[in-house]
C-alpha cells in the first residue's frame, strides 16, 4: 500500500518535473500526418520521446506515460524550415543610405572600417571568418512569431557585408544559443554588396575583391603545404584567418550561398561558382526560371525567396508607366519554382525578408497556383530544404529517429484560414490560441480581444496612436520628410507613409512599447520590406524604421 | 513571303524579349540583301548591289545574286546599306561604371557587370549600332578592363562578347581623375592624386610595380625562386599592356595630357590604342600620328567643363588630314542612336570625304578596338553586321529599317511597329494582375525615369557605380 503511494507520487512528480524538459513523451493521435518522406497517413499517431520521433503510423500504440493531444481535424507536418533567414541575428548596423549618404555617415563608415575589431586584414564586410553563431542572440521569445507560423528551423546568417557570415542551422527554441544550434558553420554566404566608403565601392569591385581573395586563399593553402613539407628556404606563410576561412569552400567541403535574385545576378553567381569550382547555392532566385538549364548543368540548388515581387507604391497620374520588363518579371517569378521542379533543380523556400511569416504560406500557395504541386511546395519548406542544407538525416520529415520538429495545423497549410495550433521543437511543445477572425473582406472588427499570439506582451494600455503626423526620416545627410497616417482599431494599427519615394501601406499591431507596422516599398526595381516601430508621447512621435539597409530613426509631430 | 518574313521577325523579337534560354549556338544567320545602294566603307559606294551573308559571314557582294535554298531574301530596292555602326566609347549595358575607391583599379572587369537586358541595347540597334567598346568610367588614372561586345539583344550575356577582340583597359587623365569637380564627403580624405602631376606619377608607379611583378614571375619560371608569386589581379593587366597584349583607351581632353601619356607609353614601351575624347587632338595631330594612336571623339560637343573648352568641330578633319585614325563615339545611350548624323557633320566641317566620314563610325572604331579584321566594312569574309537605311544615312531624315549582326536580324522597324498592338494588349493583361496593381490609393510625386537620372557630360558622373 505504502509502496504503491510512493510509486504514484513519484509518477506525478516525475511527470511534473520532466514536462518542461525534453524527457516527456507525447502522442498526437487521430491526425492526418504528412510525413513528406513517404505517403501521407490519413489518420495516425505520432509518438515523441526524448525530443525525437519515436513512432509514427496508422496503428501505433500510445505509451502510458505520454501526454496525448487529440489531432482530430489537424494535419501534422514536419516543422517548417526557413532556408535563409536572419532570425536570432542582431539588427543591421546603421549604414549610409545609398550614394552620397552624407558626411557624417561616410565618416562613421570610414571609422568603422579602421576600428581594430578583428585581426583580419580585410575590412568589415569582407571577413569570411565571421560566424553567424557568434552573433546569435540568446532568448526564446524572439522566435515566438516564427513558431506561431509553424516554423521550427531556420538557416541563419548575418544581414550585412559581402560575406554575410558563415551560417548556422538552428532550431527555433531554447534560451541559450548552444541549445538552438543544429549545425554550425554550414555555409558561406555572399552578397554582391559594396563596402561603404571603401574598396570595393562598386559592383565591379565586389567581383574583383572576391576573385582576389579566393585566389589568395588558394595560394596560401598551397604555400602552407609546401612549408609543411619542408620549410627551409620558404618564407613563413601568413596566418591570415580570413583566407583560411575560405579553404573549406575551395575544397568543396562547405557550400557557398550566393544571394542572387535577378537573372543577371544568378548568371554572375554561376560564373563565379564555375570559376572557382565551388559548391554553390543560389539564394533569392526570383528569376531562376530563365536559367534552369545552367542551374541544372552546374548542379546548383536554389533557395527561392517567397518575398514575391509586387507593386507596392502607386505613382502619380503623370508618372511614366512601369516597363513591360518589370510587369513581366512580376508575373514570371511565382512560376519559377515550378520551372525548377520540372527541370529537376533542387530547391527550397526561404522567407527572404518577409515581415509576416504568414505571407510565406500565402505566397507558397501562389507558386502552387503557378504550376507547382502542393506536395512539391511542402517539400520545399521541409525535406527539400533539409537536403540542401545537409541536415536531412535529422530534420525535414516525420520519420522515426528524427528530431521531433512538428507543426500541427488546423485544416490545410495553404488555406486562407490556416491556423497553427501547436508546434514541437526538439520535442518541446508550444501551443497557440486561435484568434477570432474578422469577417472575410470586411474591415477589421473593432477592438477584438487583446493578447498577442502566444501570450507575449500585454495589451495596448496607452492612448491611441491614431492621427496624421509630419515626420522626418533621419537618413544620414539627407533627411527625408514624410507624412504618416495611422489608424488604430483595438490592437490593430494600419498606416500609410507618403514621401518622395512613394506611398507605403503598412499594417501591424500595438504592444506595450508602442506600435509596430510593416509594409513594402519599391526600391530600385524590387520590393523591400520595412518595419516601422515607434511610440507616441503627447503630440510627439518617434521610433525607428528597419530595412535591409539598416535602421533609420524618425521623429515627428501630430497634425492638430 | 512577306507574311512569313514578318512571322520570322516577330519570332526573333519575341524570343529576344523573353531572352535567356535562347542561345546563339549556330555560327550565324544567312540572308540575301537585294538591290541596295551599298556603302562599303572601304571600296566606295556600289549601286544596285546584292550582299549574301552565309552562316554569319559576308560571302558575296555583287549584282543579280540568287539566294541559296532556305536563305531569306530582303528586298532593299531604294535603300542604303552600311556596315553596322561601332561605338568606341560606351557604358551601355553596364551595372557599374566607376570603381572610385582607388586611382588604379585595373583589377576590375566590365565583364562582371554586364546587363544583357538593358533596353538601351535595343534602342542602339534601332540607331544602327551593332558593336561597342564598353569602358570603365574616367574617375581613375587606370580604370577597369573593357568588354568589346556586339549588341546581340535577347541572347545570353556570353554571346555578346566578341571572342577574338583583344582585351583593353581604361586610362584617364585630368579633372575627373584628380577629382576636381567632386568634393569628398566630410571626414573622408581626398583621394590621391589631386593634380595632373600626381596622375602621371600614379601611372608611372603602377607600371614600375608591374615590371617588378613580371620579374617575379620570370624568376619563378626560371626556377630562381621556390614559391610561386601571388597572382595580382591589379598588376596582371598592366603586364599585358607592357607585353602589347592589352589595348589602352585613355580618356583625356587637353593636348599636354595626351602628350604626357604618350611619353609614359614611350618610356615603358607600349602603344596607346585610343585617346578618348581628345578635344585638343587637333593641336598635336602629327605627334599622335607618329605614335600611332587612334583618337575617338565627339564631333561637336564641348565647353561642359574647364578642361573641355578648347575644341573645334574641325578636330576630326585636322586629325584625319594628319593621318590619325579618327572615330566618333557617343559615350551615351542617347547619342549612340544617331552617330550617323555625327559622322555627317565632319563632311560639313572641313570636308572629310563621305567614305572617310562613314569610316569614323564603322571601320575606324573597329580598327581601334582591334576587331577591324572581322567587322567595320562590307567586304567578303567579314561578319554580316549590316544596317539597312531608308535613305542616305547622312540625311537628318534617314532612319534605320533593319539592323543585322552576323546575318541575324536584331532590329526590324516594320516588325517592331507590327508588334505594338500586341504588346499593348500584353501590358493591359499584365497590369490587371494583383502583383502589378498599386497597393493603395494616394499618389506620390513621380520619380524621374531611370534613363534621365544621369544627364552626364562624360562618364565620371557615375561615381557610385550604381547605374541601373
Amino acid at each position: 500500500m505504502r509502496t504503491k503511494l510512493i510509486l504514484v507520487l513519484c509518477a506525478v512528480f516525475c511527470i511534473a518535473f520532466s514536462s518542461s524538459a525534453y524527457g516527456q513523451s507525447y502522442a498526437i493521435t487521430n491526425a492526418r500526418i504528412v510525413t513528406v518522406s513517404g505517403p501521407a497517413i490519413e489518420k495516425g499517431t505520432i509518438v515523441v520521446r526524448e525530443g525525437l520521433i519515436f513512432a509514427v503510423g496508422a496503428n501505433v500504440a500510445v505509451p502510458a506515460d505520454a501526454i496525448v493531444f487529440d489531432g482530430t481535424g489537424m494535419t501534422v507536418y514536419p516543422g517548417f524550415i526557413d532556408a535563409v533567414s536572419n532570425l536570432g541575428m542582431p539588427a543591421a548596423p546603421q549604414r549610409p543610405a545609398g550614394p552620397g549618404g552624407g558626411a557624417a555617415a561616410a565618416a562613421a563608415a570610414a571609422a568603422a572600417q579602421q576600428a581594430p575589431t578583428s585581426n583580419s586584414n580585410y575590412p568589415a564586410g569582407l571577413r569570411p571568418e565571421d560566424m553567424a553563431a557568434d552573433d546569435l542572440r540568446a532568448g526564446d521569445g524572439q522566435f515566438e512569431a516564427a513558431r506561431a507560423a509553424g516554423f521550427t528551423t531556420a538557416l541563419v546568417t548575418g544581414r550585412s557585408g559581402i560575406f554575410n557570415g558563415q551560417s548556422a542551422v538552428i532550431n527555433l527554441a531554447g534560451d541559450n544559443v548552444s541549445g538552438m544550434i543544429v549545425r554550425s558553420p554550414l555555409a558561406h554566404h555572399i552578397s554582391f554588396a559594396t563596402i561603404p566608403g571603401g574598396y570595393p565601392g562598386s559592383l565591379m569591385g565586389t567581383f574583383s575583391a572576391l576573385r582576389q581573395m579566393f585566389l589568395d586563399a588558394q595560394r596560401q593553402m598551397e604555400i602552407e603545404k609546401l612549408y609543411e613539407a619542408n620549410p627551409a628556404g620558404i618564407r613563413r606563410p601568413a596566418a591570415d584567418r580570413s583566407l583560411s576561412a575560405l579553404y573549406p569552400a575551395l575544397n568543396r567541403q562547405m557550400p557557398v550561398v550566393f544571394n542572387a535574385v535577378t537573372e543577371r545576378e544568378i548568371v554572375r553567381a554561376l560564373d563565379f561558382i564555375r570559376e572557382f569550382n565551388l559548391r554553390g547555392i543560389i539564394a533569392g532566385g526570383h528569376e531562376a526560371g530563365s536559367v534552369v538549364d545552367r542551374l541544372k548543368a552546374q548542379n546548383v540548388p536554389v533557395i527561392f525567396s517567397l518575398n514575391l515581387p509586387r507593386r507596392t507604391t502607386s505613382a502619380a497620374a503623370d508618372a511614366d508607366p512601369e516597363t513591360l520588363m518589370t510587369l513581366r518579371m512580376r508575373e514570371a517569378v511565382p512560376k519559377a519554382p515550378a520551372a525548377l521542379n520540372n527541370a529537376g533543380v533542387k530547391f527550397a523556400f526561404q522567407s527572404g525578408g518577409l515581415q509576416s511569416l504568414t505571407d510565406f504560406f500565402a505566397n507558397a500557395a501562389k507558386t502552387t497556383e503557378n504550376g507547382l504541386s502542393k506536395e512539391a511546395a511542402i517539400r520545399a519548406m521541409t525535406l527539400g530544404a533539409a537536403e540542401i542544407l545537409g541536415v536531412d538525416k535529422q530534420l525535414g520529415s516525420i520519420e522515426v529517429g528524427k528530431i521531433a520538429n512538428l507543426a500541427v495545423v488546423k485544416g490545410d497549410v495553404f488555406a486562407r484560414d490556416r491556423f497553427v495550433s501547436r508546434v514541437m521543437v526538439d520535442g518541446k511543445v508550444f501551443e497557440f490560441k486561435e484568434q477570432p477572425r474578422p469577417p472575410q473582406g470586411g474591415p477589421r472588427g473593432p477592438g477584438g480581444p487583446g493578447g498577442n499570439p502566444g501570450g507575449g506582451a500585454g495589451g495596448p494600455g496607452g492612448p491611441s496612436v491614431a492621427g496624421t503626423y509630419n515626420i522626418t526620416i533621419n537618413i544620414p545627410g539627407q533627411p527625408l520628410p514624410a507624412t504618416l497616417t495611422i489608424t488604430q482599431q483595438g490592437n490593430t494599427v494600419s498606416g500609410t507613409m507618403t514621401s518622395q519615394l512613394g506611398t507605403t501601406a503598412m499594417t501591424g499591431n500595438m504592444s506595450a512599447s508602442g506600435f509596430s507596422m510593416s509594409g513594402g516599398i519599391e526600391f530600385g526595381g524590387s520590393s523591400i520590406t520595412i518595419v516601422m516601430q515607434g511610440s507616441v508621447a503627447g503630440s510627439q512621435i518617434s521610433g525607428n524604421i528597419d530595412s535591409p539597409q539598416g535602421q533609420i530613426p524618425f521623429t515627428g509631430t501630430r497634425n492638430p | 513571303m512577306k507574311k512569313i518574313t514578318a512571322f520570322l521577325v516577330l519570332n526573333i523579337l519575341l524570343l529576344g524579349s523573353l531572352g535567356g534560354s535562347v542561345s546563339a549556338q549556330a555560327a550565324g544567320g544567312s540572308v540575301l540583301i537585294k538591290n541596295a545602294t551599298v556603302m562599303t566603307a572601304i571600296r566606295g559606294t556600289l549601286e544596285a548591289t546584292d550582299i549574301l551573308v552565309q552562316n554569319g559571314k559576308i560571302t558575296r557582294i555583287g549584282k543579280n545574286l540568287s539566294a541559296p535554298a532556305g536563305v531569306r531574301t530582303i528586298d532593299a530596292t531604294g535603300k542604303f546599306v552600311t556596315p553596322g555602326i561601332i561605338d568606341c566609347h560606351s557604358h551601355t549595358m553596364m551595372d557599374a561604371v566607376n570603381e572610385g575607391s582607388f586611382s588604379v583599379t585595373s583589377m576590375t572587369r566590365i565583364r562582371d557587370v554586364l546587363n544583357p537586358k538593358d533596353i538601351a541595347i535595343y534602342r542602339g540597334l534601332a540607331g544602327g549600332v551593332t558593336a561597342a567598346n564598353l569602358l570603365h568610367g574616367s574617375a581613375n588614372s587606370i580604370g577597369g578592363q573593357n568588354s568589346s561586345v556586339k549588341f546581340k539583344w535577347g541572347k545570353p550575356v556570353e554571346d555578346f562578347l566578341i571572342p577574338d577582340a583583344p582585351p583593353g583597359i581604361k586610362f584617364a587623365m585630368g579633372e575627373n581623375v584628380k577629382r576636381s569637380n567632386f568634393q569628398p564627403q566630410g571626414g573622408v580624405q581626398p583621394r590621391y592624386p589631386r593634380t595632373r602631376m600626381g596622375v602621371v606619377e600614379v601611372m608611372r608607379d603602377a607600371f614600375l610595380r608591374a615590371k617588378d611583378y613580371k620579374q617575379s614571375w620570370d624568376d619563378f619560371r626560371a626556377k630562381k625562386t621556390k614559391v610561386p608569386p601571388r597572382r595580382d589581379l591589379e598588376l596582371e593587366p598592366l603586364v599585358e599592356i607592357l607585353e602589347g597584349k592589352r589595348l589602352v583607351h585613355a580618356h583625356g581632353y587637353r593636348s599636354d595630357e595626351h602628350l604626357n601619356l604618350l611619353r609614359i607609353a614611350d618610356e615603358f614601351g607600349f602603344k596607346v590604342a585610343t585617346l578618348q575624347h581628345g578635344l585638343e587632338g587637333y593641336k598635336i595631330a602629327p605627334e599622335i600620328a607618329k605614335h600611332g594612336a587612334g583618337v575617338s571623339i565627339f564631333t561637336d560637343s564641348w565647353s561642359y567643363k574647364l578642361e573641355a573648352y578648347d575644341n573645334t568641330p574641325y578636330n576630326a578633319y585636322i586629325m584625319w588630314k594628319a593621318g590619325v585614325n579618327v572615330s566618333i563615339n557617343s559615350d551615351s545611350n542617347e547619342r549612340m542612336r544617331r552617330l550617323n548624323l555625327d559622322a555627317a557633320k565632319v563632311m560639313k566641317y572641313g570636308g572629310v570625304p563621305e567614305e572617310e566620314a562613314l569610316k569614323m563610325i564603322t571601320l575606324n572604331p573597329a580598327i581601334q578596338m582591334g576587331i577591324g579584321k572581322r567587322t567595320g566594312s562590307i567586304e567578303v569574309g567579314k561578319d554580316g553586321d549590316l544596317v539597312i537605311w531608308n535613305m542616305h544615312p547622312f540625311s537628318p531624315y534617314s532612319r534605320v529599317e533593319m539592323t543585322l549582326i552576323e546575318g541575324d536580324v536584331y532590329f526590324d522597324r516594320a516588325g517592331d511597329i507590327a508588334r505594338r498592338a500586341e504588346l499593348a494588349r500584353e501590358r493591359e493583361a499584365l497590369e490587371r494582375l494583383e502583383q502589378n496593381r498599386p497597393a493603395g490609393a494616394g499618389a506620390a510625386a513621380p520619380r524621374p525615369p531611370s534613363q534621365f537620372e544621369n544627364g552626364h557630360l562624360d562618364d565620371a558622373d557615375h561615381i557610385d557605380g550604381g547605374k541601373r
